[in-house]
């Protein structure tokens, strides 16, 4: 808590960080790649070869090959043309989980943080039964209330990432709030709302920067962990979990139906991770010598 | 929770003591699907359970390998006339595994139990039309049944009438159900999470068997590694099997594949009170829209055979109708005849398992090439039951199409059609979740059950299923095979059509 | 120190309560009727009717809690509504086997973990460290229900090492404990790298350099000792999750743990096991953030003052 108090004291101008980033190779060439699969997917329909949802019952199964770069799947559709646009869903609900999370989560940290006494206390309890509580359980219960589909998958893993953001945004919310010059504001009248979203708020950024990138990564690989337990996205979408999930069965019989959506979702949960590093080291004062 | 942790250390260290392995030579280890509940036979209603009972419990009658029905603790019955009699007369010389004797007291004993609405067991249905048990005589016992019920033979062999040791049911009570104590030919030993072995017996009354020392049945719920498992010899039985894991099965020199038909169907039940499939044009035209063979190749590897009938073709009093044809001009003409020119927008529901997401798919792909747009849901188990299963009347139902599977549990045409198509079968009571109501149908459901004679029985059933069959209320889909991995030293483990497993004469090399 | 204690144990007691409640209400709020899923597949309504009495679900819902709330003050959990056991005996076997895996698991990722952290952080910036993090990273970024089903396939079925899966003597704990352990090695190198750093950083470790300490002692007696604390709190924590046990490695490796008790209990709706296991997460939760405010305090007397 002392560290984070003293890292977020002072705010380092977007060019430091930039120029301390760009220092690193191994998060540069995460982030590139990132910005590859994020382009693959936005230009899908350019970039796939065969549309990803027609079958082709004559020729299923088949193992990769000029024509099907990574085969095709149990009903003769293209595993290629899937995987590029399911990093549509993929992503969408990495991307769209943890921003929701991580937007319900600094609020609350906030809040929490700021007040302090009983709100406090009860934001933090509310936080750990939400850990407490099997996070199956809580995906279970969305998807029986809400029904199946992709979108209530994102609501239950953002739910997932709340409390972690939460405790993170009120441990430095704590740090800061003992910081000089909120305290001068503080007493000079600055009003709390505009106290909070002025100073303390980007204080707590630079970590919920690199939580974010890291938490991507996490939500990727539980939308993955839904599909195996048979509640992740409904057919006919391409998630990459779901994908594998499904080939599993064929393991040892057609390999490729697991072996390419597996690597899409390890490349990409690497290179959020990767960057999500990188991020850290960047953006954290403490690690400058 | 003062009291919770001294007991769950206890019990943990219970768990950690009984968990060592033995192996010996005539150690037979069976991998299934799921854990079983419990092994109260009277209480327990899922075919896995209902096998592991069948190594320790016998019923009077029984199934032999081709689920034919075989006396079992009864040598012979005597039905009347008008099916409200039924005489059977007692194999002698029987003892249950705690040495009490088998007679036909025994037998009132567990028919009364399971009779008697205040143990609320949830097979009473099984028996309860029986008026009264009497005690002919030491190895003679008679059911007299308030009304006329031509499938009741069939009753005595489903496991919900197995007979349990009555100095075993005073002793434990509802405990019976981790204590079975029954004729079979293996005993209890153990029965831990996930875990169920039992021994040879050596008393047990067919000469000759059993000829393994142990039985072990072992719950691996992923299929992969219970194929594995197979493949690395800790088990030597695996089922199910699944349909695509075949051809890695048989390009394993040490391992067989069992290939045998089932008595699943597969179909798609529509919602035959609501638009648009109150119009039997359109539940004939997605019939027509439907390729079954690709069916069975696509979703089950080939290992599936098209429905002829609106019971598979392995249950009693079958009648074939013909596999309906595969014609989407025909289907995209009746769709217009019907008004949906450009078809219509709906919804499929089914299970989370990935083999039912495959048909569910399948279907999407095969009715949009008709324009109907089909928007899948799977349904997490307890949510299937609520909006399926428990809906209290018709207009309740929000039900459009749902992809599932039925096997007659008794081996007979009655549980193949009552339950699902038979106008008083409306959810709650039963389970015809399509709102199928026909007079024709009715009218020879009833038929059927009002006589023990078979060659009547026949007449009806012929009649219902011709009627079904016109009326369309499914898309027929198909007929599963049943599929099974075995080690080649292994011999005598029989799987039948319900998807049950006889172990009673395995034998290992 | 103790009046800090007291006060923390004593506000465990409400959170417990609430979760209680939050949790009865919750169960019955999904969709699903436990004595249809009980009865089976086809069951008739009377059938249903009849295990809906024998469960105790059939009177109003208040009734219900105020009966389910006395037997938990008792102590009490009452009958498996699926196996028809007590629930303390359902709970109580799957325990020993998820605590025996997560220690497994919580071993070598602690191990592998705290080599690769402080190796990358003693040789940071340099290749040592690249190659240790990547490694490392790569661990979490694999769904974990294929890793095992890899190792499985390499190590039982091709090279014949290893058992598949079941619970049983050392051999059954290697693949699931590699695949388990194999997210929390990678949190803890990370987490111990930095640490690690940021201990390097700090003035007494500049000085201890400055003063000539011979590079070994300033890494293992100033830097790591500073740097295991934090560590040893993630750890407590990562254990905390782990003892919940995994649905996905339990399933794969056919694991009679509490993971794989929970989702049946959940299909099944089997309300008392699911009210039982979830008051069980939440005391074990709230004890080791118990424990690791107390160290936390330790370290920091600051906090204790709040």
């Amino acid at each position: 808590m002392s560290a984070a108090a003293k890292a977020a004291g002072v705010q380092s101008p977007l060019s430091e960080f930039w120029r301390r980033f760009r220092r690193k190779r191994i998060p540069l060439v995460a982030g590139g790649a990132i910005l590859l699969i994020i382009l693959a997917a936005v230009f899908a329909p350019w970039i796939a070869p065969f549309d990803p949802a027609a079958p082709d019952y004559e020729n299923v199964l088949a193992g990769p090959s000029l024509l099907h770069l990574a085969g095709t799947d149990v009903f003769g559709r293209d595993i290629f043309s899937r995987i590029i646009w399911g990093g549509r869903v993929s992503l969408s609900v990495g991307f769209v989980s943890v921003f929701l999370g991580g937007f319900a989560g600094v609020a609350l940290g906030l809040v929490s943080g700021f007040f302090g006494g009983w709100v406090d206390t009860a934001a933090m309890r509310f936080c750990d039964v939400l850990l407490a509580f099997p996070g199956i359980l809580l995906a279970i219960a969305v998807v029986a209330v809400l029904g199946p589909g992709i979108s209530n998958v994102i609501y239950a893993i953002a739910v997932f990432s709340m409390p972690v953001f939460a405790r993170l945004v009120r441990g430095s919310t704590l740090g800061l709030k003992q910081t000089v010059y909120v305290q001068a504001s503080r007493s000079i009248g600055v009003r709390r709302f505009p106290l909070v979203m002025r100073h303390i708020l980007p204080g707590t950024l630079p970590g919920v920067i690199v939580y974010l990138s890291l938490r991507v990564g996490t939500s990727i690989l539980t939308a993955a962990a839904l599909s195996f337990i048979g509640l992740g996205a409904q057919p006919p979408s391409a998630e990459w979990g779901a994908m594998l999930a499904d080939g599993r069965s064929y393991l040892g019989v057609a390999d490729h139906l697991t072996l390419f959506p597996g690597i899409a979702i390890f490349v990409t949960v690497l290179a959020f991770n990767l960057l999500g590093d990188g991020l850290r080291d960047a953006l954290d004062q403490k690690l400058r010598t | 929770m003062t009291r919770l942790l001294p007991r769950l250390v206890l019990s943990a260290a219970l768990a950690a003591a009984s968990a060592a392995p033995a192996l010996a030579a005539k150690d037979l280890v069976i991998g299934v699907e799921a854990n079983m509940p419990h092994l109260d036979p009277a209480n327990t209603n899922d075919t896995l359970s209902q096998t592991a009972e069948r190594l320790m419990y016998q019923g009077l009658m029984g199934f032999d390998k081709d689920m034919k029905l075989i006396p079992a603790l009864a040598e012979k019955y005597e039905a009347s006339e008008d099916a409200k009699e039924f005489v059977f007369h007692l194999r002698r010389g029987v003892k249950f595994h705690d040495g009490t004797p088998f007679n036909a007291a025994a037998v009132k004993t567990n028919i009364d139990r399971v009779a008697n609405p205040d143990n609320r067991l949830s097979r009473r249905s099984l028996v309860s039309m029986i008026a009264h048990t009497d005690v002919v005589d030491e190895y003679t016992v008679k059911f007299v049944l308030s009304s006329p019920f031509g499938a009741f033979v069939n009753n005595m062999a489903h496991p919900g009438t197995f007979m349990i040791s009555p100095k075993a049911l005073a002793e434990y009570g509802k405990d019976i159900a981790t204590h079975p104590t029954g004729t079979g030919p293996y005993k209890f030993v153990s029965f831990a999470t996930d875990t169920l072995k039992v021994v040879k017996n050596p008393d047990y009354w067919r000469p000759g068997v059993p000829k393994v020392d142990t039985v072990t049945f072992r719950a691996v719920p992923e299929s992969g590694s219970r194929f594995a498992m197979l493949q690395t010899g800790e088990a030597q039985f695996i089922y199910p099997l699944p349909a695509e894991l075949v051809k890695a099965a048989q390009a394993n020199p040490n391992l067989a594949v069992i290939n045998a038909p089932s008595i699943v169907a597969r179909y798609v039940a529509m919602n035959n009170m609501k638009k648009p499939f109150d119009d039997i044009r359109v539940r004939q035209a997605l019939n027509y829209a439907i390729d079954k063979n690709a069916y069975g190749r696509i979703v089950f590897s080939g290992y599936s055979t098209p429905m002829d009938a609106p019971i598979p073709s392995d249950l009693g009093f079958y009648s074939k109708q013909g596999v309906w044809p595969y014609d989407p001009a025909k289907a995209k003409a009746l769709l217009a005849e019907a008004g949906y020119p450009n078809g219509f927008e709906t919804e499929l529901w089914g299970g989370t398992s990935t083999a039912v997401k495959r048909g569910m798919e399948f279907i999407q792909q095969q009715l949009a090439a008709v324009g109907v747009k089909v928007t899948v849901a799977p349904l997490e188990a307890g949510v299937a039951t609520a909006k399926l299963w428990n809906v209290q009347s018709p207009a309740d139902a929000t039900m459009q199409m749902n992809y599932g599977g039925w096997s007659s549990s008794t081996g007979d045409a009655d549980w193949g059609l009552r339950p699902l198509l038979y106008s008083k079968s409306f959810p709650p009571n039963l389970f015809n979740i399509a709102y199928y109501s026909s007079p024709v149908t009715d009218r020879a459901i009833e038929a059927g059950l009002a006589t023990a004679d078979p060659a009547k029985r026949a007449v009806a059933y012929k009649e219902a299923q011709a009627q079904v069959w016109k009326d369309a209320p499914w898309i027929f889909l198909g007929v599963d095979r049943l599929l099974a991995g075995q080690s080649k030293k292994l011999s005598g483990v029989y799987y039948l059509p319900d998807g049950g497993v006889l172990t009673e004469d395995a034998a290992l090399d | 120190m103790l009046v800090f204690l007291i006060r923390r144990l004593v506000g465990t007691v409400p959170v417990l309560v609430a979760v209680s409640i939050f949790v009865f209400g919750f169960v019955r709020l999904l969709p699903g009727d436990p004595a249809r899923l009980v009865a089976g597949p086809d069951a008739t309504a009377q059938d249903v009717a009849a295990v809906r009495i024998e469960l105790g679900l059939d009177g109003p819902l208040l009734q219900q809690y105020v009966r389910y709330m006395g037997q938990t003050l008792r102590g009490e959990l009452g009958r498996s509504a699926k196996t028809r056991q007590p629930v303390a005996h359902e709970i109580g076997a799957r325990f020993m086997p998820t605590l025996w895996l997560t220690v497994a698991a919580m071993a070598w990722a602690l191990a592998f973990g705290l080599l690769v952290g402080v190796i990358s952080g003693v040789r940071r910036g340099r290749w040592q460290d690249h190659a240790g993090m990547v490694m490392a990273i790569s661990g979490i970024s694999f769904p974990s229900f294929w890793l095992g089903l890899l190792l499985i396939d390499l190590f039982s079925v091709r090279l014949g090492w290893l058992p598949t899966g079941g619970y049983g003597d050392w051999t059954h704990f290697v693949l699931p404990s590699i695949t388990l352990g194999a997210g929390v090695a990678a949190v803890l190198a990370r987490f111990t790298r930095s640490a690690f750093v940021e201990v390097s950083a700090e003035d007494y470790v500049r000085t201890a350099r400055a003063k000539g300490v011979p590079e070994r002692m300033v890494v293992w007696k100033h830097t790591l000792r500073n740097a295991l604390i934090p560590v040893v709190t993630m750890t407590g924590l990562q254990f905390g999750f782990l003892l919940g046990g995994s649905i996905v490695v339990e399933t794969v490796f056919s694991w009679p743990g509490l993971g794989r008790l929970l989702i049946d209990s959940v299909s099944f709706r089997d309300y008392p096991v699911i009210q039982a296991e979830i008051l069980l997460f939440s005391l074990e939760f709230v004890l080791i953030n118990l424990i690791v405010d107390v160290l936390y305090a330790f370290v920091n007397p600051e906090i204790r003052l709040k």
